[in-house]
């Protein structure tokens, strides 16, 4: 199955964030509560940790680079051979965890 | 592996490989730029304020300062505003140019004496043998913290003669206003807003300064003028969306800087649309608008006025009332059309019986 990485409203005011490093490249391998990536509101460093195993297939929008609430950031999938969606929109959303760093 | 080529988000992620003529920042980060390009230049240059050392400021508006300046440049200071401003003031006037953080507005009252008195007067007092350029930097706003940790009370200092006042909208205004405001000869007021930190924006790389009393048109429209600055420019930009479907076109104006006010851009703004809203989120009594409206028709004329701003009471730390009393995008929406004669909004006028 194919996963979109996407940030919900994790808090009331947040629009925008901005990536600030991906822990892996397209490929690796992420179980349940590995950090995926980093992530910097106006006012705290926001660790995305995996709440599922998944391979990173897609990094959308990379490390230094701006995303909205909502939008993915990227794709995963259960194995390597899984042929990409077109429209990430369409993707399960991946099971994911949200630390304040 | 490669992506696929419908990816969606394509134009996301090669938005970063862009010639970086601007940079995007939260307003906080601008806000730092440029206390540390001035505190890179002007070695007079220092801030004082609660937690504005290692804590990096209530709003990480002072983030990675005290490491890179140290503690003589940034100084954390007791809960003790008139002491904070006083000592600012007096350090300007010793040659110095300190920011002085004032974490919320309303806590600006206790150290008005210092600012209003001392520091706006010095130049007049002293046949302008000393100055005192010191910057107050102030977050206004209601944002969940009630009613002494809420207030926009930028009207009050607008009739204090040797004040300048700035209330930049944006990361890009908050930058060229704190460059500017580092370079005035006296007190200049800086003030944020808690709403406005979430939010990114675009700053350029290089180096700029944005005048002061200079307004900014940050809407086209034809048929009413809304004036109005800080957070509530967003107030407006979305309630002019809204507007369009009853074929209101709003021009809206970001006046930026308070003192000095740009009553010019507004009144030929209103010399076109022949009607002028005005909005702010404090009190309309006595507020922005009143004087805006004000110099308007002295320069313009008798023209058609409507003043939006919160409501007569205190700000509640009841979400729900909290939102009742500051002006919404849909209370807007009513009032324009009010004023435009096409509906009566529930509410009465705000003003102070």
């Amino acid at each position: 199955m194919i996963y979109k990485l996407s940030v919900p409203a994790i808090a009331e005011d947040i629009e925008e964030f901005r990536v600030l490093e991906w822990y892996g490249g397209v490929g690796t391998l992420f179980n349940s509560g590995d950090m995926i990536v980093e992530l910097e509101t106006h006012k705290a460093i926001i660790e995305m940790r995996a709440g599922q195993t998944g391979i990173l297939r897609v990094i959308a929008v990379p490390d230094g680079a701006w995303c909205k609430i909502g939008v993915p950031l990227g794709l995963c999938s259960d194995t390597l051979d899984e042929t990409l969606l077109d429209q990430a929109e369409a993707a399960s959303d991946m099971l994911l965890e949200f630390e304040v760093a | 592996m490669p992506a696929p080529t419908l990816w969606k988000l394509k134009l996301c992620a090669m938005s970063s490989e862009k010639p970086r003529i601007s940079q995007r920042l939260f307003y906080r980060e601008a806000i730092v730029r440029a206390l540390r390009e001035k505190m890179t230049d002007d070695k007079r240059v220092f801030v004082l304020g609660q937690d504005v050392g290692a804590f990096g400021g209530a709003y990480r508006e002072f983030d990675g300062l005290f490491a890179e300046f140290g503690p003589v440049r940034v100084r954390d200071t007791p809960v003790a505003e008139a002491a904070m401003i006083g000592i600012g003031v007096g350090a300007a006037a010793a040659g110095l140019r300190p920011v002085v953080s004032i974490t919320y507005m309303d806590f600006l009252m206790l150290g008005l004496d210092p600012l209003v008195n001392y520091g706006a007067k010095l130049s007049y007092k002293t046949g302008g043998q000393l100055h005192a350029p010191v910057v107050i930097k102030t977050t206004a706003g209601a944002k969940g913290q009630g009613v002494a940790h809420s207030q926009c009370i930028e009207a009050w200092l607008m009739g204090v003669p040797g004040l300048k006042l700035v209330c930049p909208s944006n990361p890009e205004d908050a930058y060229g206003l704190m460059m500017t405001a580092l370079e005035e000869q006296g007190p200049v007021v800086f003030v944020d807003h808690k709403k406005l930190f979430p939010i990114p924006g675009d700053v350029p790389v290089a180096p700029y300064r944005t005048p002061l009393g200079v307004a900014k048109i940050i809407r086209a429209g034809s048929d009413i003028t809304i004036a109005t600055h800080s957070y509530m420019t967003r107030i407006a930009l979305q309630a002019a969306e809204l507007l369009m479907r009853h074929d209101i076109s709003c021009e809206i104006i970001d006046l930026r800087s308070l003192i000095p006010l740009d009553a010019e851009l507004v009144t030929q703004s209103v010399a076109r649309t022949k009607s002028l809203l005005t909005l702010e989120e404090g009190q309309v009594t006595c507020g922005v608008g009143a004087e805006v409206a004000a110099r308007v028709q002295q320069l313009l004329g008798p023209v058609r006025v409507h003043r939006v701003g919160a409501l007569p009471v205190p700000i509640s730390s009841n979400p729900v009332l909290e939102a009742a009393c500051i002006p919404s995008v849909h209370r807007l929406v009513d009032e324009v059309k009010f004023f435009m004669n096409i509906a009566r909004p529930e509410r009465p006028d705000p003003v102070i019986t």
